[in-house]
């Protein structure tokens, strides 16, 4: 580690890549940069399994959730949402609501700040608020509302709720500026030369589902206003974000509002911003002057927080008789919902093989149903469907092993951009994945036969960007007795990254990890991090995380040497003990008890990315059972191999491979959202009809990481983990049922209708 | 109204909380049981109810005068932890934490019933109570370890 320098501040460009998309920003330069840990690096701490350091709280019930905050005298909003997806409200009968027991305040259309975009007349999708109730206890708040929706008349205007519907010549005008964006094309070489290098050419089209994130921890927030002050207690990954979000929507100061997360159940993406939700809480409280709760009930989870959004891809596939691919082609309409951003398909088609001759074209087609928000994997997962699809449609025109003809097209570096990959073992992904799975080497390799289930294998593979990267900060304080303090305003998702974070800290300063707490999620207290999405969290605070530590550590040692008289090159530690020459010689307790009151704090942030890709490779290899009577598709096994760089804790990392996995699982076979086409209403907006995979549908699951460190990527030497397991578990489990049928089914999920369909075809 | 409670006699209001989750949760503060879905559909609001497992969000309260109702809460003294509950900290059968209450209570219910269960059995058994974050395979193997290390005692309350 070098030694920390003066403080004159420096700025300088960097790019990171948020959920696949690329930004620049001008950061700060860090004083000081530890060295990274290698591969080799002696850690003790750092890649081992310790417990997660919130789990007692969570057995025990007592980890305290958004919808479990509880503050004196407080109120209950419920939302009054439209049922049809496009019209006018013409009537609705506030009053009566107002009249109702318990009810305390009632809002509807031009009752809030525009900029909340709460509460309109104009309706243009199902699920959008109408107006809001709040009362002294939920009941009362909802039989007011019940009562508003009652009274409420809307004349109903045609609307689009599919891509066809708004591409259509005479299509009802979704949003003002059209409804559809200008296809954005991305070529590089040229496509139709690559198809004259082709001995086999396949075209294909690909249609993903609506898939609903699902959360079991629905959205909700707490609100509650001291004189102009406003503490927003909110279920977010981005307690930050919620707060600018908050500050502008409400015209006040940042600095007025105070976001803070301590428990949440799941975020998966939906849970990037304010919502709805929160502007209706504060705006209630400050108009009450009381604390107000108000948490989505299911339909309205379901309905108005975001999706994946469907896609429909054509593909063109084209290589040479030996294995080589000469052009990739993807034409894709996304049907965004009413709003959101391009995360789309395209990117993986530029990044996961190496191809001369690329070229895709997004359509974003905006349609009356909710908005799009990230979801685990956005867009890759959608892509990888339709790229891994096409890659096993050619591996098996080629009568090529689909692994085989994958390690020939292996990218060695981002041909997107033209960067060398600070790390990218993908190939030996396939190889550790084929002898955990017990891949077999010849081509045909199901038992076909007469039976009535068949079995199947397949593979798929993905990347996803993973570097993360600032603004990033994080403190590190040692306490009198001892103790250490983690600060970093960044959230614990479900994900693990209060105990990373924890093991981080204690194996750079040398502590104990038990007397290493974590605090996270409060933007009053805490230094800034970003949102947690796009798998940025382990990788933007782990390294600021670390270089907090490394320099109270190195303030820690400087007042050791001073009382212990020596020169500060003997000392190091270990186990929360300064080490003379590596022998304990004071511990970090009776060290900081003589210092008394003096603050030893560590400042860290994360500085500029290199000038590489950073991404997480892996290959994820599904066997199934079809029943080729009922079309009832049973996936038996599933073998992931990932390569993440570093692992901080493995056991919480074979966690979230599981995760990704199983919701893999639930897209690939049962994840759809349905919307009636007269009403545009959403008809399983519940957990019933929507299906997400239960335990029974469960199957032994094989998941791991290669071994190792990515010391280029940052000085911790990790990446991110939580998305890119989602990413090639529906495209495996696609291909392990075209290779049991013998047809492809290219249309998700493969419910067994689809299954029957394509068999009887 | 009366009803009792992790052991205690509590009074209730079925007319202010007319489910048993509004009365754990709103009426006598309790926040192991979760409200997710409200429609008997997700399992994050299992109790016990005279050893039964149920939805409370879909159980009367008025229904439940006289009854024993077992939360997370009432799984293990306080200060102690029942072996499920050290099982999934050893075994991270809890990401968020959110389906965890349930999931104790439910592998609670199988393992008295059944203390010796097949993994295919701890599917079926299980399978009322979603996880969003994917713990399945972890929550298996937390149930698994409790019922291999008991001589078929397993899941006896603490
Ligand atoms: S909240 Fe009761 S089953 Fe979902
Ligand atoms: S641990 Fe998050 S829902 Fe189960």
């Amino acid at each position: 580690m070098s030694a920390p320098k003066d403080s004159g501040k420096r700025f300088v460009q960097t790019t990171v890549e948020v959920e696949g998309r690329t930004e620049t920003r001008v950061v700060e330069l860090p004083a000081f940069e530890p060295a990274p840990w290698g591969a080799d690096a002696p850690l003790a701490i750092v890649g081992t399994s310790p417990p997660r350091v919130d789990a007692r709280e969570k057995v025990t019930g007592r980890a305290r959730y958004t919808a479990d905050v509880v503050r004196p005298g407080m109120l209950y909003a419920v939302i009054v949402r439209s049922p049809i997806a496009k019209g006018t409200v013409t009537s609705l009968d506030l009053e009566i609501a107002r009249g109702m027991p318990g009810v305390r305040g009632v809002m509807g259309p031009g009752d809030a700040p525009a900029a909340t975009r709460l509460f309109r007349r104009d309706i243009s999708y199902a699920g959008q608020s109408i107006a809001a109730v709040c009362a002294e206890r939920l009941l009362d708040a909802e039989r007011a509302a019940r009562s508003i929706a009652e009274s409420l008349i809307i004349a109903p205007a045609p609307h689009a709720v599919t891509a066809e519907e708004a591409l259509a010549n005479d299509a009802p005008r979704v949003r003002d500026t059209g409804n559809a964006t200008e296809p954005d094309v991305v070529t590089r070489g040229d496509v139709a030369h690559g198809l004259t290098m082709a001995d086999v050419t396949l075209t294909r089209e690909y249609r993903t589902p609506v898939a609903l994130h699902s959360a079991l921890e629905p959205h909700g927030a707490v609100c509650e206003w001291n004189g102009d002050q406003l503490t927003v207690w909110e279920s977010t990954q981005g307690i930050f974000r919620v707060r600018s979000d908050v500050a502008k929507a409400l015209g006040v100061a940042q600095s007025q509002v105070r976001v803070i997360k301590d428990y949440m159940g799941g975020g998966f993406g939906a849970k990037n911003s304010a919502g709805a939700h929160t502007y209706t809480a504060a705006l209630f409280a400050r108009a009450l002057g009381a604390p107000v709760r108000c948490i989505n009930d299911r339909r309205g989870e379901q309905t108005d927080t975001g999706n994946r959004p469907a896609t429909i891809q054509k593909v063109t596939i084209a290589a040479t008789r030996d294995g080589r691919l000469t052009a990739l082609a993807l034409d894709a309409i996304i049907p965004l919902g009413i709003a959101g951003w391009e995360g789309g398909p395209a990117q993986i088609f530029h990044e996961l093989y190496s191809c001369p001759n690329v070229r895709t074209s997004e359509t974003m087609v905006y349609i009356n149903a909710g908005g799009m928000q990230a979801f685990r994997g956005p867009g890759y997962v959608e892509g990888a469907f339709a790229l891994e699809g096409a890659m096993n449609a050619m591996a098996r025109a080629l009568q090529m092993d689909p692994v085989i003809f994958r390690q020939k097209n292996l990218a060695t570096l981002d041909e997107r951009t033209g960067r060398a990959f600070s790390g990218n073992r993908l190939g030996e992904c396939y190889t550790e994945g084929m002898k955990r799975f017990g891949w077999p080497s010849t081509v045909h390799r199901s038992p076909s036969g007469v039976a009535r289930v068949k079995r199947g294998l397949g593979v798929a593979a993905q990347t996803w960007p993973t570097g993360g990267g600032p603004p990033s900060y994080a403190n590190v304080r040692i306490n009198s007795d001892g103790s250490v303090d983690v600060l970093a305003g960044t959230q614990d998702l479900g994900t693990g990254s209060r105990t990373i974070l924890a093991q981080i800290a204690a194996e750079a300063l040398g502590a104990r990890l038990d007397s290493v707490r974590t605090v996270i999620g409060d933007t009053e207290r805490l230094p800034y991090t970003g949102n947690s999405w796009g798998s940025m969290t382990t990788p933007s605070v782990g390294p600021a995380v670390r270089m907090a530590a490394e320099e109270a550590k190195s303030h820690l040692l400087d007042a050791a040497a001073q009382m212990l008289d020596v020169p500060v090159e003997r000392l190091g530690a270990r186990d929360s003990q300064v080490l003379l020459d590596g022998v304990p010689a004071r511990s970090f307790s009776d060290l900081c008890r003589a210092l008394g009151s003096v603050q030893i704090v560590g400042h860290g942030s994360r500085g500029p990315n290199p000038e590489l890709a950073v991404v997480t490779v892996g290959a994820q290899f599904a066997e199934v059972e079809v029943d080729v009577e009922t079309g009832v598709v049973k996936v038996r096994r599933i073998v992931a191999v990932h390569d993440a760089g570093r692992i901080i804790n493995p056991a919480l990392a074979e966690s979230q491979l599981h995760g990704g996995i199983i919701q893999g699982i639930g897209y690939a076979l049962f994840e759809e959202r349905h919307i009636d086409p007269a009403t545009g209403m959403t008809l399983n907006a519940n957990l019933h009809d929507y299906k997400v995979p239960t335990m029974a549908d469960i199957p032994a699951i094989d998941a791991s990481f290669l071994p190792g460190a990515d010391p280029a990527a940052n000085h911790v030497g990790a990446r991110g983990i939580a998305e890119p397991p989602i990413i090639p578990t529906a495209p495996a489990i696609a291909a392990a049922v075209a290779d049991a049928l013998g047809v492809e089914v290219c249309a998700l999920p493969l419910t067994p209708w689809r299954v029957l369909g394509a068999l009887a075809e | 109204m009366r009803l009792s409670v992790n052991g205690s006699p509590r009074d209730v209001d079925p007319t202010r909380a007319p489910t048993l989750l509004a009365a754990l949760r709103d009426e006598l503060g309790l926040i192991g049981p979760k409200l997710s879905c409200d429609h008997g559909e997700c399992g994050a609001c299992t109790v016990r109810l005279d050893g039964e497992l149920v939805y409370a969000c879909l159980t009367l309260t008025a229904a439940c005068e006289g009854a024993h109702v077992q939360t997370v809460e009432g799984l293990s003294p306080a200060g102690t932890l029942h072996p499920l509950q050290q099982a999934f900290i050893t075994h991270d059968a809890a990401q968020c934490g959110f389906c965890t209450p349930g999931q104790l209570l439910a592998a609670q219910a199988l393992l008295e019933r059944n203390p010796h269960p097949t993994d295919d059995e701890i599917r079926v058994a299980m399978s009322g109570n979603l996880c969003r974050c994917g713990t399945y395979p972890k929550i298996i193997a937390a149930i698994r370890a409790v019922a291999d290390a008991s001589g078929g005692a397993a899941g006896a309350p603490a």
